[in-house]
């Protein structure tokens, strides 16, 4: 992946969720967090999809002919999977990458409606959603 | 029995008798005592039975392996230095641990005394004996730490703590500087093996020549100090006298504080016969000497005074090793040697007195105490013997070492040449003088003079003879050293020191030399000492003035100031780099990974933007992330709950969108399905929390945190744009394994469920237990609602 715009779409998510961690209400932080993680599923995603390339789904009943160019790695050019510079053909995206990320969805959901469930806790205990004021509480 | 297993036997069986003592006094109650003392007794025979080998001036190293991987061996070193260290802890062991049976009292948790007497013991002998640095660092830290123990004893009194405390901070740091030393010393010769580099005289000669020499020296040395109270050190010693006074007498007059000096007598055929070593050494005991034994006068407690009388003759052995040239490297060693045996008889028997005399008048205050020499005459006589022998009077054993040192001294003087031949000399007078003037101090305040009756008890009784006998033994053992000087320096301080020169020595120790320099010497110390004796009161009152007027002349001014304060300094630290606000944690996070980021981004790629750039993209998707940003931006601005959340939960399903795009199918159905489960909790939670809460945002605050937010933006998008410019080091793709196996292995042909449930199956595993932790964890939370 060397597209710009993708890296430009990622990098603004970054910066719209740390924006949105620095407040002070629990909930828009929480917010954040879940921008956050789009935008780390998406940038490892999209470090292993190339140009010219198949979804990771093999057609026909056996893979692995020599034949197929599946990643060209050139570790003496530095040319590399799952990067790899445009001209290159390959015959699938990394497959790696994406249940990775499958994994890092699941997760971050299980941790979203926790921290979710935290939250709605703390404003039952403390009548509050400002961080600040809970330090105060807290003392 | 060879020599070896006897020596492991001597070192070991304190540390088991240690472990047996609460058993031991099931049966014996509060005679345990005596079980303790019996162990002494079988550790000194056990030393002892050795002593043959070493008296015929040979030397014995055994080993067994210890931690063969770093080369470290369990070995032992016998030689005559050791050899004198080891009787003297186990012989004055012996002779406290019998004494401490009267002096304790039966409520006394007099287990964990003698536990922690038996285990310093153990780590004296294990130290004195150890033939590698490893070892000796590890015992050396042992007797630090049961000596915290020790002076810690009596729990309850805050002085005890402080004093206790002060000296492990002092010992046991000095020990880690020490360690330092070992190493370095390891890197020049290869070898953790202390007799292996002292019978290589060409190991010893790279060592002198190495750039490291004085580095190492230094650091040796400042742990040596540090143990025996040495410069600017000194000051835990009189803070460790909270101690029950056995302990004071037997750790820090008669072994632990020799340790230091035992560590320079080991180093001293290394390093000696360089100009650093007589400079550091000798200057640093001289010093230390002189001002130790002037500060003595100002003492009121009698253990104070002999506290500060164990500095200064502490620093008469460390100023004697240090005496060398480069002809002749150890001109001092033989008195020092000496000096070392009759000041732990002279002075363990002082503070056995002590321990009497604060056990029958009940105060250690030399102001209230006097005339006692009625009522305890037999003390009285003991204590003069101790006191006479530290004065330096004849025939005791203190005046045969003393004109030793006093002949080193106009020797190492004639060495160096004007003016020196009468620097060095003069020293080592006032250091005579000064120690003359406070041990008659110690006769005169206790038993001459009037009884003061107001503050002392109606009746003093003689002490019982369980205390008596110890401390009488200690003083017919500086009588017999100074009569016939001749059994101790041939049977034992001529093997130590033909084991320091690394040469046969033959010492010839007699009371009448005729009219030497040396005997000059002497009568100007008796002279000058009654002199100086007359004007000790106001001596004393006048070091009172001037630490009251300028309290920042005492090394303890500065010791307080850095421990005490410690603990306000860390809660100050703390506090600071710890506020409590989550925001100050994520703002350093942020701007610290950006700048670990950054940094070796511009070193490995040189340019911040890369030179080949990719601006394909195909309609759809400019369209989906223009959407996406618009969606995140809204999620961002938009200041009520449900607004936001709606704008999330799309840009959720725009990154499902995308997916497909990046060819990831699987991924945009999971993204898909978690997206909506995701806004149904969001939802479920929002409509609990009733948005009370509206932060309001300052220009600056505002201001500050876009600021944050572009830079990890910049930051990120840099990143993002230079990754695909090969600066990361190749590596070959895992993937290669699973596209080729994954039909002929699972028969899969989506390779990335295959990789989920076949390949990486733990991976799935482990996301199903975070869901289940989470799961439980939402569970309690909403459970323990109930509970209130």
């Amino acid at each position: 992946m060397n597209n710009v715009f993708l890296s430009l779409t990622i990098a603004i998510l970054f910066g719209l969720g740390t924006f949105l961690i620095l407040r002070k209400d629990v909930i828009k932080v929480i917010i954040g967090l879940s921008i956050i993680s789009h935008a780390v599923n998406v940038l490892i995603v999209s470090s292993g999809v190339f140009n010219g390339d198949n979804a990771p789904i093999i057609n026909g009943h056996v893979s692995d002919s020599s034949s197929n160019i599946i990643f060209n790695d050139v570790l003496d050019n530095g040319v590399l999977a799952p990067v790899v510079a445009n001209t290159e053909e390959v015959a699938y995206v990394d497959p790696l990458v994406q249940a990775l990320v499958l994994t890092a969805i699941v997760i971050g959901f299980s941790i979203t409606a926790f921290i979710l469930i935290l939250a709605y806790r703390i404003y039952e205990e403390y009548g509050t959603t400002d961080i600040n004021e809970l330090k105060r509480l807290w003392g | 029995m060879n020599s070896f297993t006897v020596i492991a036997l001597a070192i070991f069986l304190p540390f088991l008798s240690a472990a047996t003592v609460p058993l031991a006094q099931k049966i014996l109650r509060h005679r345990v005592g005596w079980f303790a003392s019996a162990m002494a007794f079988v550790s000194f025979l056990l030393i002892a039975y050795v002593a043959p080998v070493v008296i015929h001036g040979d030397t014995f190293t055994g080993a067994v392996s210890w931690l063969p991987s770093v080369g470290v061996e369990f070995s032992v070193y016998i030689d005559g230095l050791s050899l004198l260290i080891g009787l003297i802890a186990s012989g004055i062991g012996i002779i406290i641990m019998s004494y401490s049976n009267g002096y304790m009292s039966h409520k006394e948790d007099l287990s964990r005394y003698y536990q922690y007497l038996l285990l310093f013991m153990g780590s004296m002998i294990g130290m004195v004996f150890s033939a590698n640095t490893i070892q000796l660092f590890i015992f050396w830290e042992l007797t630090s730490i049961t000596s915290f123990l020790l002076i810690g004893y009596w729990r309850h009194r805050p002085l005890s703590i402080y004093g206790a405390t002060k000296s492990l901070v002092i010992t046991a740091a000095g020990g880690l500087v020490m360690f330092i030393g070992f190493l370095i010393l390891h890197s020049i010769t290869g070898t953790f093996d202390i007799p292996t580099i002292l019978h290589d005289s060409s190991m010893i000669e790279n060592i002198k020549n190495h750039d490291l020499f004085l580095v190492t020296l230094i650091f040796i040395f400042i742990g040596a100090a540090a143990k025996s109270a040495q410069g600017p050190f000194y000051i835990w010693l009189p803070n460790a006298m909270e101690a029950p006074t056995p302990v004071s007498a037997f750790l820090h007059s008669a072994t632990m504080v020799k340790a230091g000096v035992f560590l320079i007598a080991r180093i001293h055929p290394i390093f000696s016969g360089t100009e650093a070593w007589f400079i550091l050494v000798s200057g640093t005991g001289m010093a230390t000497m002189v001002l130790a034994g002037f500060l003595a006068f100002r003492q009121n407690d009698i253990k104070g005074i002999l506290a500060f009388s164990t500095i200064s003759q502490l620093a008469y052995l460390v100023t004697m090793y240090g005496y060398t040239t480069y002809h002749e490297p150890g001109i001092g060693v033989a008195a020092a040697t000496f000096h070392l045996l009759n000041h732990a008889t002279f002075k363990a028997c002082l503070f056995l007195v002590a321990g009497i005399v604060a056990h029958e008048a009940a105060t250690r205050d030399i102001r209230k105490l006097g005339g006692l020499r009625h009522e305890m005459p037999l003390t009285f006589i003991v204590a003069s013997i101790g006191a006479l022998a530290m004065a330096g009077i004849p025939p005791l054993n203190g005046f045969l070492s003393k004109e030793m040192f006093y002949e080193s001294s106009v020797e190492m003087g004639a060495a160096l040449g004007f003016p020196f031949g009468i620097i060095v000399p003069a020293i080592a007078v006032i250091g005579g003088v000064l120690t003359f003037a406070y041990s008659i101090k110690l006769i005169d305040g206790i038993f001459l003079g009037k009884r003061k009756d107001e503050f002392l008890p109606h009746h003093i009784h003689e002490a019982p003879y369980v205390m008596l006998i110890p401390a009488g033994l200690l003083s017919v053992l500086v009588i017999l050293f100074g009569l016939v000087p001749s059994i101790p320096v041939h049977n034992i301080i001529e093997p130590v020191t033909s084991g320091i020169l690394l040469e046969t020595v033959h010492l010839h120790v007699t009371h009448w030399h005729g009219f030497t320099p040396a005997f000059m010497m002497t009568i100007i110390t008796f002279v000058l000492g009654l002199l100086i004796y007359t004007k000790y009161d106001s001596l004393a009152s006048w070091q009172d003035r001037l630490n009251a007027s300028y309290p920042w002349i005492s090394v303890n001014y500065y010791y307080d100031a850095i421990v005490n304060n410690a603990r306000t300094n860390a809660y100050r630290v703390s506090s600071f780099v710890q506020p409590g606000f989550v925001k100050t944690y994520i703002n350093a996070l942020l701007i610290l990974t950006i700048v670990l980021i950054m940094i070796p981004m511009i070193a490995l790629s040189g340019d911040l933007i890369p030179q080949t750039l990719s601006f394909d993209i195909n309609p759809y998707e400019a369209l989906l992330m223009l959407l996406m940003v618009v969606a995140a931006i809204a999620a961002t601005v938009l200041p009520k709950y449900i607004p936001a959340i709606i704008a999330l939960s799309s840009l959720g399903y725009m990154v499902s969108l995308l997916f497909i795009y990046l060819k990831a199918p699987d991924l945009a159905l999971t993204q898909i399905l978690v997206e909506t489960l995701t806004t149904i909790i969001f939802l479920l939670v929002i409509v609990r929390i009733p948005q009370t809460f509206r932060e309001k945002l300052s220009k600056a605050n505002l201001t500050r945190d876009v600021f944050i937010s572009g830079l990890v933006s910049v930051g990120v998008f840099i990143v993002l744009i230079n990754a695909t410019q090969g600066i990361v080091p190749p590596f070959e793709s895992l993937s290669h394994y699973f596209i080729e196996k994954s039909v002929s292995l699972t028969g899969g042909h989506n390779l990335v469920n295959v990789i989920l449930v076949d390949f990486r199956g733990y991976d799935t595993l482990g996301e199903i237990s975070v869901l289940c932790l989470a799961a439980l964890g939402v569970y309690n939370l909403i459970h323990s609602r109930g509970e209130r």
